[in-house]
């Protein structure tokens, strides 16, 4: 057991924070408004021109092959640097890992290397009206026609649809519950997007109404009826490190901890250094994880633990922050970063569910 | 960078955890002071820290933190944490410490009382000049009423004159049996929430086992997260301590207030699962309640450790290991 990094990463996170302190920019307009999801597709497309937006993908794709360590390393550099939020998250982070484990090298060689620059934006459409939690209740369905499928039904809460060029979800080909669903990809093209604006006025989410939206074979990912083990392999990424990775935590505790400093109640500022803490141990943790995963290990339930640890410390910080400033919270990041950490416990499953999980998988209890 | 214990270190653990699932049973707690300790002592448990010119492994504190987890698992009495680790940074050349015929107790800064310090051979007191080295023989003990009955507490009072005075510093031991004990408070907390799952799956009221119901699901949920992230605080301060991190200290105080906390809320969650039968003296959840609570006192309540790193932190050390 260690905690060292090699002269090799230690190099890599030299080059990482250069870079970013010589080119991040500034703030950017929200990823929601037009203007400000314009200016992140640019940064995304600067970040490939580096070969710093998908370190952990092989090269072919867009990527340096980095191992998870060095991608923790990235993360880490990224999020103190005050980089942009990544408007390709959805692709990169949740439909990337799938296509490169499921997909056909034609899907790979044709979606991958566009993703990793942003030049596609990948919206997820997981949520339907009466789906939610119970994402198995889904009903939109998929009809083989000659050359492919026919898309129909509802989707909602499609994170980044409103602006997005593509999307990816599960569609109903036979069966019942978790039986019979088939992983679809399909342009945004025609589908019906109804923008949702969000608890800060901006559509960072949509409804998608599919009306016969035609998908030929190559948009189905992984076999027929094999998505939902293939979008359980999604989530449990999202719920584990890809998605929400020590770094962002770690700047925003630092942040923090920075601002509790003035605090006049002892007692705030006695929350913000257990919320320092609490990061510090999420990024232990994650070291733990990463070394299970190089070593072939399956993270599966356990996953679950962290999404529901990660989710409550972004809360609690930004909670905390929003208390410290008062009424000065509305002229600062705080505010939107507040708004966004109440969406934690609840999307990539509620904690409610992952308490379940943590319950039945992990311990053993009955459901 | 490999944040995972070694074959080794595992495979040690799996041994203590062997010996004492034979040798300190639950009802071995009730009947003996010191069960398991001659099996241990036989692995050569209590030289595993001490340097090889005093007949010990010369293993390093992170080597060992899995096997005092277990000793924690098992509830194991007796001063375990004073005679297998702090004393081999206070008295490493008191012979025959490695195999285990010498009993310490300690009474360093921060400490109240002594523990176990009946069954001491050696005591070593810190005082305002310094470290004594007290004989069995030479100290007065009263005891003090304590919340574990596996773990008594003394006061020790001596005659200076007649104690060897110890040199080095009392910081590294210190260190040492804080995150010992840290480690034990993970295994106190893991084997809490195994029990109370185990409890929840054959407990049926309303014709459903209770482990069903999400309000009791929810509660254990929360106690497997807290161990789970307080544990790599404690791996990480085992770390900082065998390599001499500037930032040890803090990251000694981070570990065991969240241990101690991880175990008490472990217990809090236990008893309420348990129920009336976890509220009595009969039932042997009883000791691992109290270990959770006595340990968690113990070389430095969760409270003081949390103002160390308050005060480091707020005070501009937000340095990160690694």
């Amino acid at each position: 057991m260690d905690l060292d990094f090699s002269p090799a990463e230690r190099e890599f996170r030299a080059e990482v924070r250069d870079w970013l302190g010589t080119h991040a920019p500034g703030p950017l307009p929200s990823m929601d408004s037009p203007e400000g999801f314009a200016a992140h597709r640019a940064w995304e497309a600067r970040l490939a021109d580096a070969r710093l937006s998908v370190v952990s993908w092989p090269e072919e794709y867009g990527g340096r092959g980095a191992s998870l360590i060095d991608w923790l390393i990235f993360e880490e550099e990224y999020w103190a640097a005050g980089a942009p939020a990544r408007v390709t998250q959805n692709g990169i982070f949740l439909l990337a890992p799938c296509l490169m484990r499921f997909g056909t090298p034609e899907q790979r060689e044709r979606w991958l290397p566009r993703m990793a620059r942003g030049d596609d934006v990948w919206a997820q459409a997981w949520s339907e009206p009466e789906a939610g939690s119970d994402l198995a209740a889904l009903t939109s369905r998929a009809e083989p026609v000659p050359g492919g499928w026919r898309l129909s039904g509802h989707k909602t809460w499609s994170s980044r649809a409103a602006y997005a060029t593509h999307g990816f979800g599960l569609f109903r080909t036979s069966g019942t519950r978790h039986k019979g669903l088939t992983y679809f990809m399909f342009p945004l093209d025609d589908v019906a997007v109804r923008p949702i604006a969000q608890l800060d006025g901006l559509p960072g989410f949509a409804e998608l109404h599919f009306d016969g939206v035609f998908a030929d074979e190559s948009m189905v990912l992984g076999e027929i009826g094999e998505g939902w083990r293939i979008a359980m392999a999604t989530t449990s990424s999202e719920r584990g490190l890809t998605l929400r990775s020590p770094g962002r935590f770690l700047a925003t505790a630092d942040r923090l901890v920075a601002l509790a400093r003035t605090a006049a109640d002892p007692a705030l500022a006695d929350r913000a250094v257990r919320c320092w803490v609490d990061a510090e141990a999420y990024r232990l943790h994650t070291f733990g994880t990463a070394r299970k995963i190089m070593a072939g290990e399956e993270v599966g339930a356990a996953a679950s633990m962290g999404k529901v640890f990660w989710s409550e410390l972004d809360l609690r910080m930004h909670a905390l922050a929003m208390e410290l400033l008062g009424e000065r919270a509305g002229a600062t990041p705080w505010l939107d970063g507040f708004l966004f950490s109440l969406a934690g416990p609840i999307y990539a499953g509620t904690n409610e569910i992952q308490r379940n999980i943590i319950a039945e998988r992990v311990l053993g209890l009955p459901r | 960078m490999n944040f995972a214990f070694t074959d080794e270190q595992l495979a040690l653990a799996a041994t203590v955890r062997d010996v004492l699932r034979a040798h300190c049973p639950p009802g071995a707690l009730r009947s003996e002071r010191r069960p398991g300790w001659e099996q241990l002592a036989a692995l050569g448990f209590f030289g595993l820290l001490l340097p090889p010119e005093s007949d010990g492994l010369g293993l390093g504190l992170a080597d060992v933190v899995p096997a005092l987890e277990e000793t924690g698992r098992a509830c194991l009495p007796g001063p375990v944490v004073e005679t297998a680790v702090a004393a081999a940074s206070l008295v490493a050349g008191v012979a025959k410490l490695a195999s285990g015929a010498v009993c310490v107790s300690v009474l360093l800064p921060g400490q109240v009382y002594a523990p176990d310090a009946d069954l001491a051979d050696l005591i070593v007191v810190a005082g305002a000049d310094g470290l004594r080295l007290v004989t069995k023989e030479s100290a007065r003990l009263t005891p003090r009423p304590g919340v574990d009955p596996c773990r008594p507490l003394f006061e020790v009072a001596f005659d200076p004159a007649g104690c060897e005075r110890l040199g080095g510093p009392v910081e590294p031991a210190l260190r040492r049996a804080t995150v010992a004990t840290a480690a034990q408070l993970i295994g106190v907390a893991r084997e809490l929430l195994a029990v109370s799952v185990a409890y929840a799956r054959v407990r049926t009221q309303f014709g459903a086992a209770i482990g069903s119901f999400q309000a009791v699901k929810h509660q254990l949920a929360d106690v497997a997260v807290a161990v789970e992230f307080a544990a790599p605080l404690v791996f990480r301060a085992a770390l900082a301590v065998d390599g001499g991190i500037a930032t040890v200290e803090r990251d000694v105080s981070a570990a065991k207030a969240a241990a101690g906390e991880a175990a008490t809320l472990a217990a809090r969650v236990a008893l309420q699962v348990h129920g009336a039968v976890g509220y009595t003296e009969e039932l042997d959840l009883r000791f691992w309640l109290a270990r959770a609570w006595s340990l968690s006192a113990a070389y430095g309540t969760t409270a003081a450790h949390r103002d160390r790193v308050r005060a480091a932190v707020l005070g501009g050390d937000v340095r990160r290991y690694p």
